[in-house]
């Protein structure tokens, strides 16, 4: 792994470590309500100041931590045409399948690529270092598999494009 | 887009089905194939052996009748069929009628099914044919400073492309449309890699390829609807020893299949993608599983705890026959537990030397009886329960202390 990406995911989980003490908090506005306070804002009080880690302008995460749930958004590297149609092809494939994440959000936040919504209920589920792993190697898994796919496209093309040319010759 | 298929399928198939029947009819039918080519295929009830086949297809080029067929098809139609199928004037409507004799086709099943699928092939033959002898005999027109007439050549209405026949070299021109933006960007990568590959030193002979996004030069002049595309357009550079001689039926296969080529080479990408993407979402899915508490203890429950493991393995007999002893050990045991269950009851109604209230353990120490140990709750039940389990699978297993389990449930 390059240095500078083990830096920017050292960076997340850390961050990550420090901002996931979730508990239960009921809605403040509507009784019997409970609800992801990250999502609603509607008490400023039970919200944290949103973190921002930035490997490059094309690659950052955005932490938004509330009182009961908090919010991953990550923007993927996307350095040529190729690589953008695979992450847009890749994240939408696992937005689709949401469901089988629990933790995946269905929609992005504006300006990012993918989000997780973890809330108290998904901690007491689950280990809390599992899940944070769980992010760290998504994001991981994300640019590997983009990359991957890209080598592997390139060379699917360059063996048809000589299959083609060898029946000229 | 419908590759270009060497041999009609339905045509091959009716000509079979014609062959082989068993009570001969009349018989009219019409064939449209990939919307281009029209088939007319005609047999008697008096003269089963004797099928007339006729076939229409659009110019490949405008300028070229539409008619009838130029003098190279016909005779490589000759050539290929010589008795089996003699050419007929033309049927009103159609471009050329072949009268097929089945009694002159083959006896031997095998070289008779072949004369057939050749029969099949007419409309590729005709193609191939017309597109040789365009490629071979067309003088190049120029039309001022330089510039010389693309041919645009429609034998698949939907995606032309364009022939210019220069005196040193013909350019061939595919304008490429798609209809995804995802298709597009790896139809562009894949032109990144012919174009490598056709400036390698590997493919010197093999025809020079470009790429590009706006229309090239040479297709001045030509319609704008023609020129609007999305994927850019693919030039190839043949010079005449590439169009002529034995490569020429390859060179021609090719023209009119690349279009096709790159489509389904697309077409795979994209299926690949979806795999890969499959696999690599399987493992972010295995990895959230283990994240949830339990699903470690699971796993080992279901991987099987190392005692579980053996007991499964018994014979029935040695089931049975631990069965029974250990129903005994059981019965014993309760018969235990009920006396000490009555001398307790008898103790705690007693009053006691000293205190008066003299407990049930105490009572059980004097009896000298330290082997069980019984509990009851406020209401007098009783707090433990002694279960017996047994394997429900049988096998040969020698260790006797695993051949029953006991669960104690508190």
């Amino acid at each position: 792994m390059a240095n500078t990406l083990r830096l920017y995911l050292t960076c997340i989980r850390n961050t990550l470590d420090a901002a996931m003490c979730l508990q239960n908090f009921p809605c403040q506005e509507v009784e019997r309500h409970n609800k992801p306070e990250v999502e609603l804002k509607t008490s400023p009080e039970l919200l944290l100041k949103p973190v921002l880690i930035c490997r490059n302008e094309a690659e950052k995460c955005l932490i938004e931590t509330s009182i009961n749930s908090i919010r991953i958004s990550m923007k993927v590297k996307q350095s040529d045409e190729l690589e953008n149609i695979l992450a847009k092809k890749f994240l939408r494939f696992l937005s689709m399948r949401a469901e089988s994440f629990q933790v995946l959000r269905r929609k992005p936040v504006q300006g990012y690529d993918i989000s997780f919504l973890v809330t108290n209920y998904h901690c007491e589920d689950m280990h809390k270092h599992k899940l944070i792993d769980f992010i760290v190697q998504f994001m991981e898994d994300i640019d590997k598999e983009i990359s991957e796919l890209k080598l592997s496209v390139n060379t699917r093309g360059r063996l048809v494009a000589t299959e083609f040319l060898k029946q000229f010759i | 887009m419908a590759c270009f298929n060497k041999v009609s399928p339905a045509l091959v198939e009716i000509l079979n089905r014609l062959q082989s029947a068993e009570t001969p009819t009349d018989f009219d039918h019409n064939l449209h194939e990939y919307g281009s080519a029209r088939y007319n295929i005609q047999a008697s009830a008096s003269n089963p052996e004797i099928v007339n086949l006729s076939i229409w297809m659009p110019p490949i080029y405008p300028e070229s009748s539409s008619d009838c067929l130029p003098n190279c098809a016909l005779q490589d139609i000759r050539n290929l069929y010589f008795d089996a199928a003699q050419i007929e004037p033309p049927k009103q409507g159609f471009m050329l009628t072949l009268r097929i004799n089945f009694t002159k086709l083959p006896k031997r099943k095998d070289d008779r099914t072949k004369a057939i699928t050749e029969i099949g092939s007419l409309q590729s033959i005709i193609l191939m044919s017309q597109l040789k002898d365009m490629l071979w005999n067309l003088e190049p027109k120029d039309i001022g400073s330089g510039i010389y007439k693309p041919i645009k050549i429609a034998y698949q209405p939907r995606d032309p492309f364009f022939i210019i026949k220069m005196p040193e070299k013909t350019i061939v021109i595919y304008p490429m449309r798609f209809g995804d933006d995802s298709d597009v960007v790896l139809a562009t990568s894949f032109f990144q890699e012919l174009i490598d590959a056709s400036n390698s030193a590997a493919y010197s002979k093999a025809p020079r390829c470009s790429w590009s996004p706006i229309p090239p030069s040479e297709l001045r002049g030509e319609s704008f609807h023609c020129l609007t595309t999305n994927g850019g357009f693919v030039s190839f550079e043949f010079f005449s020893q590439q169009i002529k001689g034995i490569k020429a039926e390859n060179t021609v296969r090719n023209l009119l299949n690349f279009i096709a080529y790159v489509k389904y080479h697309v077409k795979c990408t994209r299926g690949f993608i979806q795999r890969k993407m499959r696999q690599r979402q399987e493992s972010l899915t295995e990895a959230i599983r283990n994240a949830r508490i339990g699903e470690e203890d699971n796993g080992k429950q279901q991987n099987g705890h190392k005692h579980v493991k053996k007991l499964m393995n018994f014979s029935k007999s040695k089931v049975l026959k631990r069965r029974k002893e250990t129903s005994a050990a059981v019965e014993s045991l309760k018969g235990v537990n009920r006396r000490e269950e009555e001398e307790a009851e008898k103790e705690s109604l007693l009053p006691s030397e000293k205190n008066g209230a003299a407990p049930a353990i105490s009572g059980r120490k004097k009896n000298g009886s330290t082997r069980k140990v019984q509990w009851n709750d406020n209401k007098g039940n009783n707090l433990v329960e002694v279960l017996e389990f047994y394997p429900s699978e049988e096998s040969d297993s020698d260790d006797e202390f695993l051949d029953s389990c006991f669960c104690i449930i508190m």
